[in-house]
């Protein structure tokens, strides 16, 4: 059982917000009846294969598709020639940034193959085996170029270059190299900072690159019309983001597709961007018939983004009495082929949690022959909060002091200065800090070869442009329709809120996630957005269903709509009216619905704000075997500031998640490349995620400080909780052992090979 | 009520590139779309960076950059970067 804790600020009661029922979705999911992305099987439909480069780095001379055209069974073959060029230019968010020069050349190669997987042309056929055979009879002319995986490597003066033309964005002047970008943040005065430290560490760190490593492989069905009008079915965290992102590619216009999102096993961050949409849409176009498209395995593996590798160094100074007056930190990051790893995440996130007066970030976004980076939980951040965080824990055991104690010594507030710039706004992380600190395992004793380390995580939290409809039924029974894709609960937790705010039973109201066509923009289901924003949005709609409702009841008791209030699930009279009339249940308006006006249905659009950010701390106890370098992980205790857990079990879930990957990207997870730049663990067996018997059950603290910008205090919950594991864990091996260990993961070799230095 | 004008804050890279390394500017506004439209009077074009490639902090609050939200006397208006999550 989980021995989750709830410690709340919250001074609200309520009925629904806050208790358990069973999850909507549960039934299909676990009877398997759920429909995903490769489910879907339309008539007509043909299959698609995508032919991939066997090379890590490679001039395509050129792509003979004859033989695969005249191929019994084909209907169609397509490459990069079959896309619009796009422009060079880098828009919108700059952490991404995003360059569809760029993306897609990633959806098919044109010049260059980039990473070994990346994608050249592909072909449908009426089944998959023709499809499979036809791809190997494209003739692609490769001239083989030297590559470069390593970061560092990627950025010496004499690296292969991928783009021969690029210069780093940041820097001026310079000649062309693989640094795509250089980024700098800081405050303060570094030098006077560190001037006044007793003590002064610092060290290097690299990290591997890790795979989001959902089970449900990408996968879609498109089906393009002659008149140019095209559907898509698919699995990813935002089906409003695959039409952009596919509409953009294809050169058509967004409202010529419409995009209906599958259920979805997984995504991390991992399923915000396209991949195989632009392809089998193409190919649909060109075939005149549907086609689906899916990756196995290893295209995930090898043609989908991991986040970034990388190498970093970190400086910390703090006083003998525990203040940190200095921190400075240099982050190289793995773009993968094309630029947009996230280091500036990185950069902005690392010394955050901490009021800390002098600090500096350095990030340098490297592109090398690796598949395009893609975001991953809190992407970036759980990168440089490992260098902080071990720097820190190292500091406090250079001056004595409990490595919670320094923390809470030094952590931020409302009011202390960022790194990016304004102010902490929200309170949360002492609150969480000082949870844990009294979590009673904290003070347990350990045994011979067992450790304990404490960490922390800092993550921005997202808001945005979310969308959310109201339909009252007949019945009284009420669907709520949103447009983000259902990975952490929210059809649960949507349904909650509704029913919170309307004031009827959990049971009564069902919500569900609407097509393209069916609901306003919805951006992604991703930075812990949806909870918070597209639960904004669906307040806000049951909140003009009731002024709706009070209108009808007003129009049946012949009174003015200012006469009626809403309570309890009811329109009351109010005012000189009150004791006139019998209150009116939401069922018995809706069976006036027609009498009274017609359909109750109500919708909202907003662009949510003041979003708090997510905070997270956790301690770890862990046993090292000598003989082996094997850890088992004893005991993991995880708080984390939740705002308001709408629905506690999916909160815990998603902090438990974050912390288990974060236990695999600790010890176990990375892409091992040979010499020839080729992956040689593309599979589950060698890729070694956590299993269920690789930890124990993971203890949740839910700390509750409410945001009040949110009508229920919500706070996005799905990314701080992965950002600590990986220091807490290289804290812990440092206890049991006395070896740092820098580098990830942290296998049973590695740190063999380290105690076996003496 | 007081007319305290906005302090309107840039990052270092930000102001390099569009407000000849100038970082802070005072600004009286209602809501940001008068902040941004009277830094586009001061420098030409410079609303359309804004809005595309920033987020902006609020008294320490982050939004996406739009109109409609509210500056408060006295306020601090902090673009930053965009961000986008997992």
């Amino acid at each position: 059982m989980n021995d989750s804790v709830i410690v709340s600020d919250s001074v609200k009661k309520f009925k629904w917000i806050g208790t358990r029922p069973i999850r909507p979705d549960g039934v299909p999911k676990v009877t398997g009846r759920a429909l995903y992305g490769a489910d879907l099987k339309l008539p007509g439909m043909i299959y698609g294969k995508v032919l991939r480069s066997p090379h890590a780095h490679a001039r395509i001379k050129k792509i003979d598709t004859s033989k695969a055209e005249a191929l019994k069974g084909v209907k169609a073959v397509v490459t990069a020639k079959d896309l619009p060029e796009q422009k060079f230019e880098y828009i919108g968010p700059e952490r991404v940034a995003v360059n569809f020069w760029h993306v897609t050349r990633n959806i098919l190669a044109r010049e260059k193959a980039l990473y070994e997987g990346h994608a050249i042309a592909a072909v449908a056929a009426v089944s998959a085996s023709i499809a499979e055979e036809a791809a190997a009879l494209i003739e692609v002319e490769y001239e083989v170029l030297p590559h470069v995986i390593d970061v560092d490597e990627a950025m010496a003066p004499d690296a292969p270059l991928l783009f021969e033309d690029m210069v780093t964005r940041g820097m001026d002047g310079g000649k062309p190299s693989n640094i795509a970008k250089r980024l700098e943040f800081k405050m303060g005065d570094l030098d006077a900072g560190f001037a006044q430290a007793d003590v002064v560490i610092e060290k290097e760190f690299k990290t591997a690159a890790v795979h989001q490593a959902y089970i449900e492989p990408h996968a879609c069905v498109a089906k393009m019309e002659a008149d140019g009008q095209g559907e898509i079915w698919s699995s990813s965290q935002g089906h409003f983001q695959m039409r952009a992102l596919t509409a953009q590619i294809l050169g058509v216009k967004i409202g010529d597709l419409r995009v209906t999102p599958a259920e979805i096993g997984g995504g991390f961050g991992g399923k915000t961007v396209t991949y195989l949409e632009p392809v089998a849409a193409l190919l649909s176009r060109k075939a005149g018939l549907p086609v689906r498209l899916q990756m196995t395995r290893e295209e995930v593996f090898k043609a989908s983004g991991p986040t970034s590798g990388s190498s970093m160094w970190a400086k910390v100074g703090v006083t003998k009495d525990g203040k940190i007056v200095a921190g400075d930190v240099i982050l190289k990051f793995q773009a993968g082929a094309f630029p947009g790893s996230p280091v500036m995440n990185a950069c902005l996130c690392a010394f955050s949690p901490y009021d800390i007066p002098n600090a500096r970030a350095v990030g340098y976004d490297v592109v090398s022959n690796r598949p395009k980076a893609a975001a991953y939980r809190a992407p970036g951040s759980p990168i440089g909060h490992f260098a902080v965080e071990s720097v820190i824990d190292m500091c406090a055991k250079a001056i004595g002091m409990d490595p919670l104690d320094l923390r809470i010594k030094n952590v931020a507030g409302i009011g202390t200065p960022t790194i990016a710039g304004p102010k902490h706004a929200h309170a949360g992380f002492r609150e969480t800090l000082e949870a844990l600190r009294n979590h009673p395992g904290y003070k347990a004793k350990l045994g011979k070869n067992q450790g304990r380390g404490v960490a922390c995580g800092y993550w921005f939290n997202g808001g945005g442009e979310s969308s959310a409809t109201f339909q009252l039924n007949a019945d009284g029974t009420v669907l709520v329709a949103t447009g983000s894709p259902d990975i952490g609960g929210s059809r649960a937790s949507m349904a909650l809120m509704a029913a919170e705010t309307l004031g009827v039973d959990y049971d009564q109201v069902r919500a569900i996630v609407a097509d393209t066509g069916s609901v306003g923009y919805t951006h992604v289901t991703g930075g812990s957005r949806v909870t918070f924003a597209t639960g904004a949005a669906v307040v806000t709609a049951t909140k003009s269903a009731i002024k709706e409702l009070c209108k009808r009841a007003a129009m049946i008791w012949d009174v003015d709509p200012e006469g009626v209030v809403w309570e309890d699930g009811h329109a009351k009279p109010a005012g000189s009216n009150v004791g006139d009339f019998k209150p009116l249940s939401v069922k018995e308006l809706a069976a006036k619905a027609a009498a009274t006006g017609g359909p109750i249905t109500t919708s909202a659009g907003v662009n949510a704000g003041a979003q708090a950010p997510g905070f997270s701390a956790q301690f770890c106890d862990l046993e090292v075997d000598p003989e082996t370098g094997h850890v088992t992980i004893l005991r993991y205790v995880v708080a984390q500031d939740v705002g308001k857990a709408i629905h506690p079990s999916y909160v815990e879930g998603q902090m438990q998640g974050g912390v288990v990957q974060g236990i695999g990207w600790a010890l176990n997870e990375e892409y091992i490349y040979n010499s020839k730049g080729l992956l040689d663990n593309a599979g589950f067996l060698d890729y070694r995620c956590p299993v269920a018997s690789d930890v124990p059950m993971i203890e949740t603290i839910l700390v509750e400080v409410p945001n009040p910008a949110h009508p229920y205090g919500v706070k996005g919950v799905g990314e701080a909780n992965i950002c600590p594991p990986m220091a807490a864990i290289a804290c812990a091996i440092e206890q049991a052992t006395g070896k740092r260990m820098t580098e990830l993961p942290m296998s049973p070799p590695r740190l063999l090979a380290a105690l076996s230095e003496g | 009520m007081s007319d305290a004008p906005a302090r309107v804050v840039f990052t270092a890279g930000f102001s390099n590139r569009y407000t000849n390394g100038v970082r802070e500017f005072e600004v009286t506004a209602k809501n940001l779309r008068g902040v941004i439209r009277a830094m586009d009077e001061m420098f030409p074009g410079l609303g359309t960076h804004l809005e595309e490639e920033t987020t902006v902090a609020i008294n320490g609050e982050l939004h996406e950059t739009g109109y409609f939200q509210t500056v408060p006397p006295g306020a601090e208006v902090f673009f930053i970067p965009r961000l986008e999550g997992g």
